[in-house]
């Protein structure tokens, strides 16, 4: 991306060794801050809300590995449930451990993803939201009447939490720590993927596809992979989720939830993987400040998300970083 | 990295406003559908809890163990999503520090909710028809309502003896409270010699059912059920029905709809139509909660309303009686042990030992009623019983 | 009941549904190949012509011509406020207009259930009454939509195909650099041709009120209806619409008919995942070039 790549070129490497360092600097902070804070406070209500920050952050995470070549996912809640679904039918009915089950939710749903990429992923633009949108009612619709399997609208009940070990983790405390192991794995995952040679595919595929196509990169194959690694992460992150809801039903993840996923990562920002951390630290606290004007919350929502849009289409991550630009004085001349 | 560090300011905030307003304060919760449908319930809920507490705040308070209480309602929006009931019960509990709840309203938020109750000894209130909210394992689980496990089949009986009716045919949406009940219809039908013919089950939003409704007519129905369907879906059941050509009786053996029944299928289109009516709006008792809620409201009262009244009242009582407000288990073993209890429904009791193994089911009479000229008549009293 | 009734009954419903199916998807095809917009909140213009027509016609007691008339023009020019505002900025990026639609059809939803609530208004029958043919007997409010739907369509296609501004629309449909340059004016047309795609949306809504009671949540189901024509008939493709609506219709009512409404929908569903593999085209669209 811009920053530190063409401050190498232009002004030498001192700014840039001084930006690696303020930015490892930050992340040991945030890092330290993040490990100490909840023991601070007895109150479990905002363990809950950080424990449902982190799953978010995750989907919206997720989301944006299938924006990063260029494919808006309106589907994205239905992998998020199928892993789900699966992690829990595997714990109530085979009693597989769901540490175990959350892996495989997460192979199964990438695989999925990766089959129907294939099919998929040669409609581009509208049409591929579109036909998102419609394999996602599809789901529900199979989730809702399927009984014999999902128990319908019912759905399941007495999830188990996830044990490590032996050691379960069935406080809200616990569970958060395992969120936050998980919350940086997806992202220091997410961000190496994105240094590498595949990030590279995926910019200039986002960029320009013809582009892309005539310069030998083969398109479809990279896609592909996008899309099964972002529902694949969004798949084993739905089933986290699950063992810590501990209840199941086609109404838990909804096409509403993928408009959802979608204004963070459009509100946080779409052009980097920070962006859908921000958007989902940012809105998944709002509604509880927001109790008061019940019904005006949704509305406020929209009227967010359409602000951004209209008035700050790189999301809140563009704020920070012409900030940063502004105060590490490292101006590259375009 | 600002959100974060917005939020951390904010919680500081938090915690340090919760410490302020301990004093004197009982705080009753409220966990209901406040938006989107089903906000005609969860508003029932929210005025009961209201007015309960404006009955004894303008006394000076709930006397209990010596001390006076102001009571506080705080009520949170549930979207009628697990998700987020989880999200707002986690608020009342642990921010709030609330015991006692109003809610939550539906099958899912109750079955998600109960793990939570249970474990954090919170007596919850709920409306949630499932039977699987109800039993010796989640002991902190009231129901005030009469679901229809407990009000079907004596209703059915009668209807069914009364009208002679032997092929029955009804519509279900394909959500949890209507495939409970489409399953316990057919059974319960079945028990009194009467066949359930034709049962569909269709999506929520569904609003043009002429393509199913004809599916039902071809086998011949003598009755048709209307049981497990929301208030304007069965309006609509019955004005495309009639326009159909049915003219057989119908039969509402769910929650209150008679409101919305005349108001979307019209005068002539529910005339024949019999109604479960959880309350006798002939009562003075019921009048004068009537007039309360709607001057306060500005709504219609759901008949739902008064039993949440009732069992807040019984709550009350029940902290007198144990002479406190934060042992929760002895406040809810003084509520249980409250027997012929007066109240605006008539004298209450607990049943359920036999169903659930244990009395956690609230027991009031029940009525059913037929439509004529606008108007219900009631036409049968019921216990769990029998109708007569 | 025999055959013959159960298969007319569904045809003339078929009819009613379809009827409306066509109206909202004339409406979103031609905002999409004009202007390559998706909106995804067609649907709730669709409610708010549903609402106009309820306050005009049972307080105002207006005849109902007159309120459709109204519910057509008052939604129209919203449209035009909301193109010109909220969705220009978006013109050269086809995947952020279609996020800003989302949030347009959040806010308009919302606020309908807080000006309005969540609960259905009943509006009466335009016309009360049944049609009796032998055996068969059809509602008259039924057979009014389907009448109402056909006259509102020709006077449109009339409007496209006869008078200058229809064919301007046409034109920038088909290649808007050449129509910029033959002198066109693309700023005007688009708003314009924007308040025609809701206002035809509106007019279902008022025609199907009374079928079906009128809430904020009613437009939900006929936006993703008109999605479902829409590729059906071809994005872009007008003809498509109308052969796409009636066709769906009466897929619809059959197959909910004969196999129940779960299947039906699943099936529709299938159906149009389909259509968009094999033939993303859809049945008359034109090939993305």
């Amino acid at each position: 991306m811009e920053g530190s790549s063409s401050a190498i070129g232009r002004d030498g490497p001192a700014p840039a060794a001084r930006n690696r360092m303020l930015r490892r600097a930050a992340i040991a902070v945030l890092l330290a801050v993040a490990l100490v804070l909840p023991q601070l406070t007895a109150n479990q209500f905002y363990i809950h809300l950080a424990n449902l920050m982190l799953l978010n952050s995750i989907f919206a995470v997720s989301l944006g590995l299938i924006a990063a070549v260029g494919q808006i996912s309106l589907g994205h809640a239905a992998f998020i449930a199928a892993g789900a679904y699966v992690s829990a039918l595997a714990a109530l009915t085979f009693k597989i451990p769901p540490i175990l089950g959350i892996v495989l939710a997460g192979f199964t749903t990438g695989l999925a993803a990766a089959l129907l990429g294939k099919i998929l992923l040669r409609l581009r633009g509208v049409y591929f939201v579109l036909v998102t949108f419609l394999a996602g009612q599809v789901f529900t619709l199979i989730a809702l009447n399927w009984e014999s399997v999902t128990h319908g609208a019912n759905g399941l009940l007495g999830i188990p939490a996830i044990s490590l070990f032996g050691f379960p983790l069935s406080t809200r405390l616990r569970f958060y720590y395992f969120a936050l192991a998980a919350f940086i794995i997806v992202l220091t995952f997410v961000w190496a993927l994105m240094r590498s040679q595949y990030g590279r595919a995926f910019r200039s595929i986002a960029e320009n596809v013809r582009l892309a196509e005539s310069s030998g990169i083969d398109v479809s194959h990279y896609q592909v992979i996008a899309f099964a690694l972002g529902s694949g992460i969004a798949g084993a992150a739905g089933a986290t989720m699950v063992h810590y809801i501990r209840f199941l039903s086609p109404d838990s993840f909804t096409f509403n939830d993928s408009i959802a996923y979608i204004t963070m990562l459009v509100v946080g920002g779409r052009q980097t993987m920070l962006g859908g951390v921000l958007g989902a630290l940012f809105l998944t606290p709002l509604p509880e400040l927001l109790r008061g004007l019940v019904g005006a919350q949704h509305i406020v929502y929209g009227a967010i998300l359409l602000a951004v849009l209209l008035f700050l289409p790189n999301g809140l991550v563009s704020i920070g970083r012409s900030l940063f630009r502004k105060t590490s004085g490292a101006e590259a001349p375009k | 990295m600002r959100g974060f560090l917005k939020v951390a300011l904010l919680s500081s905030v938090f915690a340090v406003s919760s410490y302020a307003a301990e004093a004197e304060t009982l705080k009753l919760g409220v966990l209901a559908t406040l938006s989107g449908a089903g906000t005609a319930w969860g508003i029932a809920m929210q005025g009961a809890a209201e007015l309960a507490a404006e009955d004894v705040n303008s006394k000076g308070g709930l006397e209990v163990g010596g001390k006076k209480y102001q009571v506080e309602v705080i009520a949170y929006d549930d979207h009628y999503k697990a998700a987020d009931a989880l999200t707002a019960f986690n608020r009342l509990v642990f921010d709030d520090g609330v015991k006692y709840v109003v809610g939550p309203l539906g099958s899912a938020p109750a079955l998600a909710l109960l793990p939570v109750s249970t474990e954090n000894k919170v007596i919850t209130m709920t409306m949630a028809f499932t039977p699987k909210a109800l039993s010796a394992e989640y002991k902190y689980s009231l129901r005030p309502v009469i679901p229809s496990d407990v009000f079907s089949d004596p209703q059915i009986k009668w209807v069914v003896q009364k009208l002679g009716a032997k092929r029955v045919g009804g519509l279900f949406p394909n959500d949890e409270s209507g495939q409970q009940v489409g399953a316990a219809n057919e059974a319960a039908y079945q028990a009194v010699g009467a066949k359930f013919v034709a049962k569909e089950f269709f999506e929520r939003e569904r609003v043009d059912f002429v393509p199913l409704l004809t599916r039902v007519l071809a086998q011949n129905i003598d009755a048709f059920e209307l049981d497990g369907n929301s208030p304007q879906t069965a309006g609509l059941l019955v004005k495309q029905l009639r326009e159909l050509g049915f003219k057989g009786p119908i039969i509402r053996t769910g929650g209150d709809a008679t409101a919305d029944l005349l108001k979307i299928a019209g005068k002539e289109a529910t005339e024949n139509v019999y109604v479960h009516q959880p309350i006798n709006s002939e009562l003075a008792s019921i009048q004068e909660y009537t007039k309360r809620f709607e001057t306060k409201y500005k709504v219609p009262l759901n008949a739902f309303s008064p039993f949440f009244y009732a069992n807040v009242q019984m709550l009350f009582a029940g902290m007198q009686k144990a002479g406190t407000v934060t042992d929760v288990d002895k406040v809810r073993e003084a509520v249980l042990g409250l027997k012929d209890f007066d109240t605006v429904l008539g004298k209450v009791n607990w049943i359920g030992q036999a169903q659930w193994k244990s009395n956690q089911q609230l027991d009031a009479p029940f009525y059913v009623a037929l439509l004529k000229g606008g108007e219900a008549h009631v036409v049968a009293k019921c216990t769990p019983a029998v109708c007569e | 009941m025999d055959y013959s009734i159960l298969l007319a009954q569904a045809a003339l419903n078929g009819l009613v549904i379809g009827a409306m199916y066509m109206l909202m998807a004339v409406g979103f095809t031609l905002v999409f190949g004009i202007m390559r917009v998706v909106n995804f909140a067609h649907g709730e213009f669709y409610m708010l012509g549903a609402f106009t027509a309820f306050f005009t016609y049972v307080y105002w007691e207006m005849p109902f011509v007159v309120c459709l008339v109204i519910a057509a023009v008052t939604v129209g020019i919203l449209g035009m406020l909301i193109e010109r505002t909220l969705i220009q900025p978006f013109r050269s990026d086809e995947m952020s207009g279609m996020i800003a639609t989302l949030a347009i059809s959040v806010i308009i939803q919302n606020g309908a259930v807080l000006l309005w609530g969540p609960s259905p208004r009943a509006m009466p029958d335009i016309v009360t009454g049944t049609l009796a043919i032998g055996p068969f007997s059809f509602p008259w409010s039924r057979l009014v939509v389907i009448v109402a739907a056909a006259l509102i369509f020709v006077a449109f296609w009339l409007f496209m195909q006869r008078t200058r501004l229809g064919r301007a629309m046409r034109a920038v449909a088909q290649d808007t650099e050449t129509a910029l340059l033959q002198g066109i004016r693309v700023n005007y047309i688009y708003p314009l041709a924007f308040g025609l795609s809701v206002a035809l949306a509106a007019l279902a809504g008022a025609l199907m009120g009374p079928v079906f009671s009128v809430s904020p949540f009613v437009g939900l189901t006929p936006m993703l209806k008109a999605f479902v024509v829409v590729i059906l008939g071809g994005l872009g493709s007008v003809p498509g619409a109308v052969v796409g609506g009636l066709l769906l219709g009466m897929i619809e009512s059959f197959t909910a008919t004969i196999f129940g409404s779960l299947v039906s929908d699943v099936l529709q569903l299938l159906l149009v995942i389909l259509i968009l593999l094999v033939r993303p085209a859809g049945l008359l669209g034109q090939r993305e070039a």
